[in-house]
């Protein structure tokens, strides 16, 4: 088992409106399918970075819903690791943790050790186990002087850093970001990429596969990087590979992504 | 275990969100101490002598109304706790965020509905607690073991509508025939402010459908009169017909519902 992921064929087809609606609510609208995630076969190593890119609406964030059992695909077929997403899917879940950047998803009301506890238990942690890494995590993120606070007095930035605590509670081997840290100031961006790239990666040997809509950091963090458009992947590799695609062995990924987008 | 400790983590969440809105933990026990007031005097301006039906239950109006009313309820958080919660998760984003750990959908929606189990049984204890202390109700004779089971069986069967109801709520969004439907008839037909008997026959009809009548109805004997299980026997068998049929039927209904939610992709939307 030498990849995290293994995606095969996968395909998603949204149909707008939905059957039952159109039967009661729009008998006369002619029925759309969205095509939003169409044919993609990728293979993701353990321990690898890997960064996904493309417009808004290009299929990247239902891809990762997929991958993490929320959404049910057309066609094809994913393993993570080393789980069947269609068989497994309680496997799987233990498997991932998957963090948003939306920072809405809390209790409002309750603290924000109170809200780390109760998502600690429903990843099967004992009240101890949760304890510890409740303070390991709100170390790592400089959170653990707002613990106390309840969440509905904290600033943005603390509410997205809150959602990554969330997301490494259950200690997963692979960590799904979609623009986690949108709303973070610059310095502690730069800190979060090094803590991915540093202790997740180098440090603990997980897998994460990240939605930007920053080329430069995709750029500097990604072992590879897949350029997606229309819910297809365009082109996928290194940067230097993006760069022979393009034939300019020291242009940016910026450089590649208009080109490859354009084309 | 695991499961134990789920159970309790989302029991003590959802206390201390209630709990932060402790005003209207007081009001509602006003509003109960309030409600029973007004049915007892309504019930002294009333001639139980003549009201047959309620002499059968061996007590006046106001102890038949007390239990009624104490018990309906569990009906109506039944009805409204599994899908007004998973639609308030919803809302909150927090649906999503469960999801995505290694926990069940069913026992997601089965642990957010227990707060309101628990409160509901506070309530309705506080209903026969004011009932006793300040309107001197007799519960000396209550058979405290007949009581829970019957109670037990109102609320697996119940919740089968409840878990119905609340996948049209995972499907529609908003909006459920179920819980509508049973929730306007129920406090009609179930016998929660009069005796099914004063009703007319074709209309008595709808009240054999209904889980709640053979409830009310039992617990009033077990509570005024010590009914033993034995005496009970007729309304248990058809609750407990109720718990067979309506269990297995909602967790199908329930499993499709997320399938159609897990294909539309609209699992977390609202
Ligand atoms: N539940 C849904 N029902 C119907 N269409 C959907 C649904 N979810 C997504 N879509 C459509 O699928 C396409 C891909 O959406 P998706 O959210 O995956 O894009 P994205 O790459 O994450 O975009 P962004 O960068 O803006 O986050 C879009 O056209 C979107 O409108
Ligand atoms: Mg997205």
């Amino acid at each position: 088992m030498d990849y995290a992921i293994e995606t095969s064929g996968l395909s998603k087809e949204f149909i707008t409106p939905r059957i039952i609606y159109r039967a009661i609510a729009h008998p006369f609208t002619k029925q759309k399918t969205i095509l939003a995630v169409n044919n993609i076969t990728i293979s993701i190593r353990k321990g690898e970075l890997f960064c996904l890119v493309g417009p808004n609406g290009s299929g990247k964030t239902t891809f990762l819903k997929i991958l993490s059992c929320l959404i049910l695909p057309t066609r094809g077929n994913a393993v993570v690791f080393g789980y069947d997403i269609l068989k497994k899917e309680d496997k799987v879940k233990a498997a991932i943790g998957l963090i948003i950047g939306d920072e809405r998803s809390f209790y409002w009301r309750l603290t924000l050790r109170q809200n780390l506890s109760f998502f600690a238990a429903l990843y099967n942690l004992n009240p101890l186990q949760s304890k510890k890494i409740i303070k390991e995590l709100s170390c790592l993120l400089e959170i653990e002087d707002m613990l106390e606070r309840s969440f509905q007095e904290c600033s943005t930035g603390i509410k997205q850093r809150l959602a990554i605590a969330r997301g490494l509670l259950g200690d997963p081997q692979i960590l799904f970001m979609d623009e986690p840290v949108k709303s973070l100031d610059a310095l502690l961006r730069r800190e979060l990429n090094i803590f991915i790239k540093d202790k997740l990666i180098k440090e603990r040997g997980k897998t994460v596969i990240l939605i930007t809509h920053n080329l430069k950091e995709a750029e500097q963090l990604a072992d590879r990087i897949a350029i997606m458009q229309k819910g297809e992947i365009l082109a996928c590799g290194t940067l230097a590979e993006l760069r022979a695609k393009i034939n300019n062995p020291i242009g940016s990924l910026e450089e590649a992504y208009s080109k490859i987008i354009v084309d | 275990m695991v499961y134990l400790s789920k159970v309790t983590a989302f029991i003590r969440k959802e206390f201390l969100i209630q709990s932060s809105y402790w005003m209207a933990f007081i009001f509602s026990w006003l509003g109960i101490l309030i409600s029973a007031a007004t049915f007892y005097f309504i019930s002294k301006l009333l001639n139980s002598e003549n009201m047959i039906s309620v002499k059968a239950y061996g007590a006046g109006y106001f102890p038949y109304v007390l239990i009624g009313i104490a018990f309906s309820g569990y009906f109506s958080t039944a009805m409204h706790t599994f899908s007004g919660n998973i639609r308030s998760e919803q809302i909150t984003g927090t649906l999503e965020a469960m999801l995505v750990t290694p926990t069940r959908l069913s026992t997601i929606i089965i642990s957010l509905s227990l707060w309101d189990f628990i409160f509901t049984s506070i309530n309705a204890v506080i209903y026969l607690f004011f009932g006793a202390v300040f309107f001197k109700v007799d519960f000396t004779q209550m058979n405290i073991i007949a009581s829970l089971l019957i109670l037990t069986l109102t609320v697996i069967s119940l919740s089968g509508i409840g878990i119905i109801s609340a996948s049209f709520i995972i499907v529609f969004k908003k909006g459920d025939p179920v819980s509508w439907l049973v929730t306007i008839s129920s406090g009609f037909f179930s016998g929660v402010f009069f005796p099914v008997e004063v009703l007319p026959k074709y209309l008595r009809v709808f009240s054999y459908f209904l889980p709640l009548t053979y409830s009310l109805k039992g617990l009033r004997h077990a509570i005024l009169q010590g009914y033993s299980i034995g005496m009970l026997l007729p309304e248990i068998a058809v609750l407990f017909a109720f718990c067979i049929i309506l269990t297995p039927l909602s967790i199908k209904i329930f499993g499709y519902a997320l399938r159609c939610a897990k294909i539309s992709g609209s699992l977390t939307h609202y």
